[in-house]
């Protein structure tokens, strides 16, 4: 008998150690945040989320957080605003 | 097959080891070439020829916050095909790789498909068999071919850099299997990278580097170090590759050879190369290589204008006119990189022919930097 170890983490490490916020039941009157991950069109893509978003839902502002490094961790000074004032958090990376 | 006891030895027992094999293909946990099965004793054999306990993490990766321990980099290793006497350097080069400089998220992930390239200095390169003589990127060498495949397997397992999941690489290249090699120190004119990184004389250092896929600069008839790097800087400014990135040279012995003959120092050489790599801001526009959201960010726009004697136009220019030639771009110079010491130089390759190599680093922006760490004893 061979017993082979496992080289992974997913036994060590849960892939998620934050439990996922509840999801809100409507965005009407919300404040939508606007992440975008670093890349030079994250924006362009997350506006036009916003603009579709705004057409279908009461959504009161929009708050727009770029990051200018797409391979390291958001800050707190960035996420900060996020946290405190919105319903909810779109995030994308645009090349 | 059965789940094995216990939370950090967590295994799977096969009968025999052609299926330990077809196991760890099942399980995905290879690199598409089959691994050497990580049985305990492999594993432990491996851990005890490092310093490090076997829960001491040896690579974090802050963006997904994942921390590799030298347990988890061992069973990897052992997958590789490393001999144990190898652990020291792969836990150098995992360091090297997690240093909060490097930020290793992007290469690992982006679509640019960098490799992890390895460069090893000092006394540990004859003692293990790390070559940087002939066909030193190629096949051959247990060492090279095996400690670079760690890293990678490390990136596979344990930071889940799957293929199109996690790792977006558009194309990638042969590199990613394992891109190790020794600088052949004895051939070249300067002090050993590791020397000109800070490090003493005699000791065994990893410089590690986001590489995108080499370039051969081929040159045989000239002896001349103008003409010979030209060449060079010709290849360094190519519109495919031109970025403020890094830039890995890799002299082959002959090349070397005609910059000792007529003493052009490190320096020097990475001076010449910085000054003559360039293209004109129009040469950029013409090629479509300046997107509209360059000229909105300040650090492309300072890179764009940096030898231009007036800088930066202010205001700016305006990012709908990206693609529109002026005048005054023909004479703006973008060089590739933001200085000499963007451009690492270093001696590989067999003594016969005029083949060296270019690395342009990862990425179309600033990149990782080199980062050195020394060979634990």
């Amino acid at each position: 008998m061979t017993r082979i170890l496992d080289p992974t983490l997913r036994a060590v490490r849960p892939i998620a150690t934050a439990p996922l916020a509840p999801r809100p039941s409507t965005l009407a009157g919300a404040r939508i945040g606007l992440l975008a991950n670093g890349k030079s069109n994250g924006m362009l893509l997350l506006e036009r989320v916003a603009e579709i978003l705004g057409e279908r839902h009461a959504i009161v502002e929009v708050i727009r957080v770029a990051k200018t490094n797409a391979s390291v961790p958001v800050t707190e000074e960035e996420a900060g605003p996020l946290l405190k004032q919105c319903a909810a958090v779109v995030t994308a990376i645009g090349d | 097959m059965a789940a094995a006891m216990g939370r950090e030895r967590e295994g799977i027992d096969l009968d025999d080891p052609w299926q330990a094999i077809e196991a760890c293909y099942e399980q995905g946990w290879t690199d598409g070439l089959p691994v050497v099965p990580p049985t305990e004793v492999l594993v432990e054999r491996m851990l005890a020829s490092g310093p490090w306990d076997p829960d001491q993490v040896l690579l974090h990766e802050p963006a997904r916050d994942r921390g590799v321990t030298a347990y988890k980099a061992a069973v990897n290793a052992v997958m590789a095909g490393c001999r144990p006497e190898y652990f020291p350097v792969i836990g150098a080069a995992l360091a090297a790789i997690g240093d909060p400089n490097f930020e290793l998220h992007g290469p690992a992930t982006s679509t640019g498909g960098a490799a992890l390239m390895v460069i090893v200095n000092g006394p540990v390169c004859r003692r293990l068999g790390i070559h940087g003589k002939a066909n030193l990127f190629g096949p051959g060498f247990r060492a090279n071919a095996t400690i670079g495949r760690a890293l990678r397997l490390v990136l596979l397992n344990c930071l889940e850099c799957q293929p199109g999941v996690l790792d977006k690489s558009t194309q990638g290249w042969p590199g990613k299997y394992s891109l190790c090699f020794a600088e052949e120190e004895e051939a070249s004119p300067w002090e050993p990278l590791s020397v000109a990184r800070g490090f003493r004389p005699g000791q065994s250092t990893v410089t590690v580097f986001a590489a995108e896929s080499g370039h051969n600069v081929l040159a045989h008839g000239t002896g001349s170090p103008e003409r010979l790097l030209t060449l060079f800087a010709e290849t360094m400014a190519g519109l495919g590759s031109l970025s403020p990135g890094r830039s890995v040279i890799v002299f082959a012995p002959e090349h070397a050879g005609h910059l000792a003959r007529e003493r052009w120092s490190r320096a020097r050489t990475q001076a010449w190369l910085y000054e003559r790599a360039w293209r004109s801001l129009a040469d950029l526009k013409r090629s479509g290589k300046i997107e509209p959201a360059f000229l909105t960010n300040p650090r492309l726009l300072e890179w764009l204008y940096r030898d231009h004697p007036a800088g930066v136009p202010v205001p700016p220019p305006d990012p709908g006119a990206a693609g529109h030639v002026t005048a005054e771009d023909e004479t703006v110079r973008v060089h590739r990189g933001l200085g000499p010491d963007d451009i690492l130089l270093c001696v590989g390759g067999g003594e016969a022919g005029g083949h060296s190599a270019f690395f342009p680093s990862w990425s179309r922006g600033r990149s990782v930097p080199f980062v050195t760490k020394e060979v634990p004893s």
